[in-house]
């Protein structure tokens, strides 16, 4: 499997980082303002349905493998719902069906138990991985490398926050603001701590062709790597810059020019990551989800710095914790007296009050 | 080795079953077979079968013909043999056709026509006489259709007759009757597909909606077993399915499923499966194999494509939820859960999408089949269906069921509506629905011939 990691992901598909850092090959540190980082070079993994479908099995092996991993699968009940709230059976199965869907060329093509199916990866490898997810709680988009977020399939790998399905309600209400507003349509925007870029990129879609366009920095290089990855697979490199760097850190030169702001920093208080979902407390990136004692460190620095960087009438929107970090951050915008108008708290698709968004005067 | 649907296997058995009265198995005679042909079934109805004497030895007459040579004029004589029986079968058919199409009454529409275009008062009314004069040319074209069928095949018959008499076999003569009755074959197909298959939808694909009634495991079990039989009679079709919403039951089977499937008229043919179907057999969830009787739901409409459905349901009339994590959400949870249930809050509509993998696109596929059910209960306009369209739509229960599915103490499968049966419970079970599909469609369009007619 390193072997087709290798063939598929072709050196020209990283023009950018080629030219940039040739030397990344020689084992330093891909970025240079990141000397903090490992000292790999980090290289971003192909999903799993884009790898080559190199492998085969015969069918009857696979439905062995399926009827194993559905009993595993089984047999977990309900106890991880009660242990941390995590998945039960029902939706380990689901998983398990989305996983075939990558795993699998076209299973269609095969009805005889003796017949070969092509396959993206190696049948032992399939059971590994179902073990991963089911023993060892691997986030299922760790698992298959990609996460289906709005229109979107983002590759994400460990060291990358897996997208939420709340944060695409950031994607609506920019959306809306840049529709009636053109002068936020055709300006900067920038997406701060943007993991796997599902932010960026998809801002980036939403402004068009009209001049718009996004700077997105994460200080994650692993981060920065798979957000370039995301980013030219929607062939969206003339429209959005990755930076790598700490919030606004390597935006000095745009200050007081962004026409809109947003982020999904960490905002978990410290004490809550020991009781997370297993999936995110014990693979997800701490640097992307814990948000200091009460959770508002970030949070409080974005908007000290949305202050400063924002033009006149620029955007912004947050997404927080919850009801209590949102009012915490509306009382503390409020007492920089004049500085943010039209602050407003938006509760998420399942009602809890999730963002905050206004405008800079 | 060519895959062939169904119905054409149903027609390789009825020539097994004939083919005693020949030295030699016949190679298929029609290899142009549409995909639900309606021939095939004509073919296995009880009228054609031959007498059940030259059925008690099939395996007999198969070894017979295994090992002889053959020589060219031997199979000349098979040929013939084939072409002799396909033309028996086609003037059945084309009888059947005439009668069923109502060719007496639309002799008597003709005449009804004519008669009122021949009145002097005729052209009084403009838009009426344009509008009689339209519709008498329908009927003209269709009775003229009716006939040709009449005379192509009698052309055939003809030509069957004279070579009989001759004693031997002219070329010419004999592909011109086996072109004759191929193209017949084709015209009838098409002009009983018109005619079964003329709703507004019936073009299009359809979205098959399952759910088990009330009785738990059993109940579950059976609506799962629904949802293979469908699949497997899509897969014949060749028609592409896609489970777009499955949730399983506790024990095993499934509580409710959709499919969609993509294909030329699977609306059209799927449509009659809407209602209750009734399962009765030993229960393999009980100790004890009770006798148990269980129901499921099944629901079809079409599988419209987004730009066909120019319905504008104002945002404020919809109620959209998503599934919920959980707990604080947002970073706290990772769930793959991206279920979304849309309400029509006017008529109560319900529409639940869970299988795609992101909220958005559960969300366009949830918005898109709730359009669907909208446009269909426009269509059909009347206030009661809407019940019947509605999210849990069929009644599982007794008495209302559609068709019953008994495979303990005897096996049978019967449709109450049309009274269609058989004994082979495995191969319906195993997608064999085209002969109830058909007999509805027939029962279907002989019910509004005969509204129509008393009009």
């Amino acid at each position: 499997m390193k072997l087709t990691l290798g063939i598929a992901y072709c050196p020209h598909s990283f023009p950018k980082l080629l030219n940039c850092f040739s030397f990344g090959s020689l084992g330093r540190p891909f970025c240079s303002s990141a000397p903090s980082s490992s000292p790999t070079c980090v290289k971003p993994q192909v999903p799993l349905y884009l790898r080559p479908p190199i492998y085969s099995t015969k069918l009857c092996d696979l439905k062995k493998w399926h009827d194993w991993a559905k009993g595993l699968s089984f047999s977990i009940g309900s106890t991880f719902v009660q242990s941390d709230n995590g998945p039960d059976s029902s939706m380990l199965c689901r998983e398990l069906k989305w996983f075939m869907e990558d795993a699998v060329e076209d299973r269609s093509l095969a009805t005889e138990d003796d017949e070969e199916v092509t396959m993206r990866v190696d049948i032992e490898e399939l059971y590994s991985l179902w073990k991963q997810r089911v023993q060892e709680r691997r986030p299922f988009q760790y698992v298959v490398g990609c996460e289906h977020w709005r229109d979107l399939i983002l590759s994400v790998q460990e060291g990358v926050l897996i997208p939420r399905p709340e944060t695409q309600l950031v994607v609506d209400i920019v959306s809306d603001v840049v529709s009636e507003n053109e002068d936020l349509r055709s300006g900067v925007w920038a997406d701060l701590g943007t993991g796997s870029g599902a932010l960026a990129i998809s801002i980036g879609r939403v402004l068009g062709n009209e001049g718009g366009r996004v700077i997105a920095t994460d200080l994650s290089p692993v981060a920065v790597a798979v957000a370039t990855y995301n980013v030219q697979r929607y062939c969206l490199q003339d429209k959005i810059d990755l930076r790598e760097g700490s919030w606004f850190e390597p935006l000095k030169d745009m200050e007081g020019k962004l026409a809109g702001l947003v982020s999904n920093p960490p905002y978990i208080p410290s004490e809550d990551i020991s009781g997370l979902q297993a999936e995110v407390g014990r693979h997800e990136p701490r640097l992307a989800l814990d948000g200091g004692i009460e959770g508002m460190n970030a949070l409080l620095h974005l908007c000290d710095g949305a202050a400063l960087m924002l033009k006149p009438g620029g955007f912004f929107a947050f997404e927080t914790n919850g009801e209590k970090q949102c009012r915490a951050l509306v009382d503390y915008m409020k007492s920089r007296s004049g500085s943010f108008y039209n602050l407003e708290i938006l509760a998420d698709f399942a009602g809890i009050q999730r963002f905050v968004i206004g405008f800079h005067q | 080795m060519e895959v062939v649907s169904q119905p054409l296997c149903t027609i390789l058995f009825a020539t097994r079953k004939r083919s005693l009265l020949i030295p030699k198995q016949i190679p298929n005679p029609s290899k142009h077979f549409p995909f639900l042909s309606f021939r095939a079934t004509i073919l296995s109805s009880s009228r054609v079968s031959p007498p059940s004497l030259l059925f008690a030895a099939p395996e007999n007459q198969l070894s017979v013909g295994e090992g002889e040579n053959t020589d060219a004029s031997e199979w000349a004589l098979q040929d013939f043999y084939s072409l002799r029986r396909d033309v028996e079968i086609m003037l059945q058919r084309v009888e059947e056709i005439r009668e069923s199409s109502g060719l007496q009454l639309l002799e008597q529409e003709l005449a009804n026509l004519e008669e009122q275009a021949a009145d002097i008062s005729f052209w009084d009314n403009r838009a009426k006489a344009q509008n009689i004069l339209s519709t008498l040319a329908d009927v003209k074209e269709k009775i003229k259709l009716l006939n040709d069928f009449k005379t192509q095949v009698e052309d055939a018959e003809t030509i069957v007759m004279l070579t009989e008499e001759m004693e031997s076999i002219d070329r010419g003569l004999f592909d011109e009757a086996t072109n004759l009755i191929k193209e017949l074959n084709k015209s009838l197909d098409r002009y009983e597909l018109t005619q079964l298959l003329s709703g507004p939808y019936d073009k299009e694909g359809a979205v098959i909606s399952i759910t088990a009634g009330a009785g738990g495991t059993d109940a579950q079990d059976w609506a799962d077993m629904l949802l293979r039989m469908y699949m497997r009679w899509s897969e014949k079709q060749r028609y592409k399915t896609r489970v777009i919403e499955k949730s399983p039951g506790e024990e095993a089977g499934i509580k409710s499923a959709t499919v969609e499937v993509e294909g030329r008229y699977a609306y059209g043919y799927l449509s009659g499966e809407k209602g209750t179907h009734r399962i009765v057999r030993q229960s393999p969830f009980n100790a004890k194999g009770l006798r148990q009787t269980s129901f499921s739901g099944v629901e079809v409409m079409p599988l419209l494509p987004e730009e066909s459905m120019d319905v504008e349901i104002p945002e404020e009339d919809l109620d959209i939820s998503f599934s919920r994590a959980g707990g604080k959400g947002g970073q706290n949870v990772n769930k793959v859960e991206t279920a979304v249930r849309i309400t029509h809050i006017p008529t109560g509509v319900t529409v639940r999408c869970t299988e795609e993998r992101s909220q958005l696109a559960n969300k366009i596929k949830a918005l898109s089949r709730l359009k669907a059910k909208l446009l269909v209960i426009a269509e059909e306009q009347r206030a009661s269906e809407i019940k019947q369209i509605r999210g849990d739509a069929v009644k599982a229960e007794w008495g209302q069921q559609i068709r019953n599915y008994v495979f303990h103490p005897y096996k049978l499968v019967k449709d109450v509506r049309t009274g269609h049966e058989t004994t082979d419970v495995i191969s319906v079970m195993d997608g064999e629905l085209d002969p109830f599909i058909k007999s509805y469609l027939k029962y279907k369009l002989n019910m509004s011939l005969s509204t129509s007619g008393v009009n």
